[in-house]
């Protein structure tokens, strides 16, 4: 919650009222981010050492983000039931990552692996300057996969084949 | 010996008017001729001076050259025609006129700095102050309009130097590129021991609720700042380029942490 609202301070966004910052003025943020931004879904974390708990952590070299994914996968099915994430960086990263942990939520693993940044950018509007959030944010869905998988793989010892 | 020295410049008064109206550096690469030298002081033979010119052109081209190996370096004033073998950053050495923008001259030569990246206390402000008295838009009024743009756009790279030398991290990738190696801003970073400590330190600054703790925090980073910056240099010292771009990428990240405790105290 410190997080939102200190990101909210840093963006200038204390009202609801987007639209007199939307029209006419191409640098404002499309009301998708700005909605991510007002209700944040899935902002928090889970137990790091949960068996069922995958944790893609990435950053953005040039702006000094970082990004925090934890998707939890039922063992049995391979599917992620549920998502949450923390992300320090701008407006556009925070949406990204938000947007991601929704998409997530009730696939398989296997298939999120298949969602492309190019298709968080287009759901946020992203301006060119910001894909590289989105390009985090399919990073960060991918680490968080591998790390679920690399501990599976762990845990099972290195014989069984746990294809998840 | 008259008429050839006016040819000669009548010759470069046509090469300037080229280059001025294309300042491309390809033009300079193309233009040997430019660099005829028609200082009058010189009552040697023209052909001969060429030749001279042309092989103290080529010397310098190595020695001021800080980008390609085969860039030449020289400078025509637009004003009396005297000509140089090093860039002439600001004033023309001859008539003292002010001279346009030559991106051929890097931020350390405008300090009169070693192209290294330790730098001494107030090397810059001192020189900074100098410069900006000579060319900042308010005290140039006497000048021809020509020469107010040149001054403007002169200031304008002066300031652009003086802060991208000033603050470590941007020196340190200015100098980077100097050397040829760029740094790959597109790639994420995965190294966990990196981000972990990254985000303690994020939630440390989010969560920290009285100033007095975000002083503490700040200086903690700004002397995780100073030791990665020495380490960068001795790095660098040492052409261990790898090694550096993970010293810079780390002071991205205590620079930007410093960033977010400014805007919260």
């Amino acid at each position: 919650m410190m997080l939102r609202q200190a990101a909210k301070k840093a963006l200038g966004l204390t009202s609801r009222q987007s639209t007199p910052w939307s029209v006419g003025i191409s640098r404002s943020y499309h009301e998708n981010v700005i909605d991510h931004y007002d209700n944040p879904r899935n902002v928090g974390s889970f137990d790091k050492n949960d068996p069922s708990i995958g944790t893609g952590l990435v950053g953005a070299p040039a702006c000094g983000d970082v990004m925090k994914l934890q998707i939890k996968v039922d063992e049995k099915t391979g599917q992620i039931v549920d998502a949450r994430f923390k992300t320090f960086g701008c407006g556009s990263a925070i949406a990204s990552s938000s947007v991601a942990t929704e998409w997530v939520k009730g696939k398989a693993m296997e298939e999120v692996l298949t969602i492309k940044n190019t298709e968080i950018a287009k759901h946020l509007s992203l301006p060119p300057v910001k894909l590289h959030c989105s390009m985090l944010a399919e990073d960060a869905i991918k680490a968080a996969v591998k790390d679920y998988k690399e501990k599976r793989l762990k845990t099972n010892g290195v014989g069984e084949s746990s294809q998840a | 010996m008259n008429k050839s020295k006016k040819l000669v410049a009548s010759i470069s008064t046509l090469l300037i008017r080229r280059r001025i109206s294309h300042p491309s550096s390809s033009t300079l690469r193309c233009n040997p001729l430019a660099a005829i030298s028609t200082n009058p002081q010189t009552d040697l033979n023209p052909v001969k001076t060429l030749a001279v010119s042309i092989r103290r052109l080529q010397f310098s081209g190595r020695a001021f050259s800080s980008e390609s190996s085969d860039k030449r370096i020289s400078s025509v004033c637009w004003n009396c025609g005297f000509s140089s073998d090093k860039a002439a950053f600001l004033f023309c050495d001859s008539c003292r006129s002010i001279q346009p923008v030559d991106d051929s001259v890097n931020y350390f030569q405008i300090f009169g700095l070693e192209n290294k990246y330790e730098l001494e206390g107030g090397s810059l402000e001192g020189k900074y102050k100098d410069w900006q008295k000579k060319l900042h838009p308010d005290l140039v009024h006497n000048k021809s309009q020509k020469e107010r743009d040149y001054a403007a756009d002169q200031s304008a790279k002066v300031t652009e130097a003086c802060r991208t030398l000033t603050k470590r991290l941007s020196r340190a990738m200015y100098i980077m590129k100097l050397n040829g190696k760029n740094i790959n801003e597109e790639e994420t970073v995965t190294d966990p021991t990196l981000l972990m400590e990254m985000m303690e330190l994020r939630e440390a600054i989010a969560e920290a609720d009285d100033s007095k703790e975000l002083n503490q925090i700040q200086s903690q980073v700004q002397e995780n700042l100073k030791q990665w910056s020495d380490s960068f240099a001795d790095n660098f010292e040492s052409q261990r380029f790898d090694e550096a771009v993970k010293c810079i990428r780390r002071m991205t990240y205590y620079e930007k942490a410093c960033e977010e405790i400014v805007k919260k105290l």
